[in-house]
């Protein structure tokens, strides 16, 4: 649904966006993911046809950026903030969205209807946008990007500045919309596009750093093995066992739970060597006895802190 | 077209709606009232050329505030970014945005048009002078919306924008002020090119073709640049 080619965009001599490569599924919301500065508002810019890339295209629905109208007609836009305009009220406003869109007059009131019912706006149909809360404006600016009914929703960090509850709705809302249509959102916060994506991609300075589910991620940024056992009786002949049986395995930290139990950190680089079962093997064969064996992953916000060079 | 309707009915809307809009419109009736009244007890006569030699000036406070916001606030407020993702080319909305004030400048033009009737009631007024000068006073306003429309395009503050529109009004209104003090080759050129001189001519009750083209080619030249600063903009 999206593609995107070597896409580059250069402000002067600075690169915001370099080579970037990616491809959203039809139905699957994507997130993009990166520290503030990293490229995120300008690679939605260009796919919306607002930026013109510096080299390299894109295309959505089969349409190139070049094709610039037909892509409009196919993607829905939120920016960052939610622009609207603040001295009109909502129905005015989504009227005047759905006429820049070219829907019919017939057909128009019907859209409104739909997409009020779904933003949850019919209370506040009638007031002016100024005196919304922000939460309210958001739904608004998204009620206004679905109203020419888009396959494609871009969506530049839409809960930026709410309350809590209102980032559970909106996150809601998204999960809802993703049900039907492709959507590609931006943000820097980490629990939002786990909560609401199916894949996401982490740019920084502008180049892609990772893309793929959370899991595999987070597998790619542990880059091996990681368990946390408690072992009783025998610990040190078990783990003596394991090391010289198998010299990759890095045994960490320990620490004993009573005189006779330890809690231990086993790593080995290879995520697909079998760790889990070689330990236990190792504990039969000694003698010890595994009283419990966890396997550690990497939480997203480690992918994201090793990825885009942030240290805690 | 549907766009450029579309923006011009949300352009009246807010016209209409806010302060901003009407205050604007109010002022510019109080002030060329204020202009009429004063200089028709003043001659005693049953003739508007006075009003019609003050309106240039008129123009040149007013059209700038009516159109200082045009662009600016949708460049300051991020609302051009939707427009500009919206399936609309940039003249749609070049054209929407200057069909949205001229009509504004229209309807104040035609609300002035109670002067002359009511100077009809009081003596013998020439109609088919005074209708000329009101279709030259018009295409002149036609001419300075284009020009304070690209002011607008330059900025994202509306005050800038009415600070550079105001100036290049001005600048169109001096030079012909100073027109015969300069060297007879610059002189030409004025004449030729100056709208306020044109608008003088018409408003000696002559429609030339000469006088047509100047307004048309003046406000085709700003419509253009300020699409091309809106283009640009998206470039750098």
């Amino acid at each position: 649904m999206i593609k995107a080619d070597k896409l580059c965009r250069k402000y002067g001599d600075v690169f915001a966006v370099q080579d970037l490569d990616f491809e959203v599924k039809r139905g699957e919301v994507m997130g993009l993911l990166g520290p503030n500065g990293a490229g995120k508002s300008t690679t939605m810019k260009m796919l919306t046809c607002f930026l013109p890339p510096s080299s390299g295209d894109a295309s959505i629905d089969g349409f190139s950026l070049s094709e610039s109208l037909q892509v409009r007609r196919r993607v829905g836009y939120l920016p960052e903030h939610a622009p609207s305009y603040h001295e009109l009220d909502v129905q005015a406003y989504l009227q005047f969205t759905g006429k820049m869109h070219g829907i019919p007059k017939a057909t128009l009131a019907d859209k409104i209807g739909e997409m009020s019912r779904a933003c949850g706006l019919e209370q506040v149909m009638y007031r002016r946008i100024e005196e919304l809360s922000k939460g309210y404006r958001q739904r608004v600016g998204l009620a206004a990007s679905m109203l020419h009914d888009p396959a494609c929703l871009i969506l530049d960090e839409p809960t930026t500045g709410l309350d809590p509850n209102q980032i559970v709705e909106i996150r809601k809302l998204i999960r809802h919309l993703g049900e039907q249509k492709t959507v590609l959102l931006s943000s820097h916060i980490l629990p939002e596009v786990q909560a609401v994506c199916d894949r996401l991609m982490i740019i920084d300075k502008g180049q892609l750093q990772a893309m793929g589910t959370t899991d595999e991620l987070a597998k790619q940024a542990q880059g091996g093995a990681r368990l946390t056992v408690i072992l009783r009786n025998h610990v040190s002949q078990t783990l003596d066992a394991l090391k010289s049986q198998f010299a990759d395995i890095e045994v960490g930290e320990c620490n004993d739970i009573d005189e006779q139990s330890s809690k231990c950190a086993i790593y080995h680089p290879d995520a697909g060597f079998g760790l889990a079962e070689e330990v236990f093997k190792a504990a039969v064969a000694n003698d010890a006895i595994l009283l419990e064996m966890r396997s550690e992953h990497a939480s997203l916000e480690d992918v994201f802190r090793n990825l885009t060079g942030v240290k805690s | 077209m549907s766009a450029v309707k579309a923006l011009c009915q949300k352009e009246w809307r807010i016209s209409l709606d806010t302060p901003q809009g009407y205050v604007v419109s109010i002022a510019f009736l109080l002030a060329s009232g204020f202009f009429f009244g004063g200089n028709l007890f003043l001659n005693g006569q049953a003739d508007m050329r006075h009003w019609f030699a003050v309106l240039p000036l008129l123009f040149i406070f007013f059209i700038p505030a009516m159109s200082m916001r045009l662009l600016a606030d949708e460049l300051r407020d991020g609302t051009y970014e939707l427009l500009a993702t919206m399936p609309t080319r940039t003249i749609d909305i070049v054209l929407g945005k200057y069909l949205s004030l001229l009509g504004h400048i229209t309807l104040l033009l035609g609300l002035t048009l109670i002067y002359p009737l009511t100077l009809s009631l009081l003596g013998d007024i020439d109609m088919g002078m005074t209708m000329a000068s009101y279709v030259a006073a018009w295409c002149l306003a036609a001419c300075f919306a284009a020009i304070c429309l690209y002011a607008s395009a330059l900025t994202s503050q509306a005050m800038i924008a009415y600070i550079v529109g105001l100036m290049l009004l001005l600048f169109v209104f001096l030079i012909s002020q100073v027109a015969p003090t300069l060297p007879v080759a610059i002189q030409n050129v004025v004449v030729l090119l100056g709208p306020i001189n044109h608008f003088q001519s018409m408003n000696r009750g002559v429609v030339s073709l000469d006088d047509m083209m100047l307004f048309v080619g003046v406000t085709t030249v700003f419509l253009t640049l300020t699409w091309f600063e809106l283009e640009r903009r998206r470039w750098r």
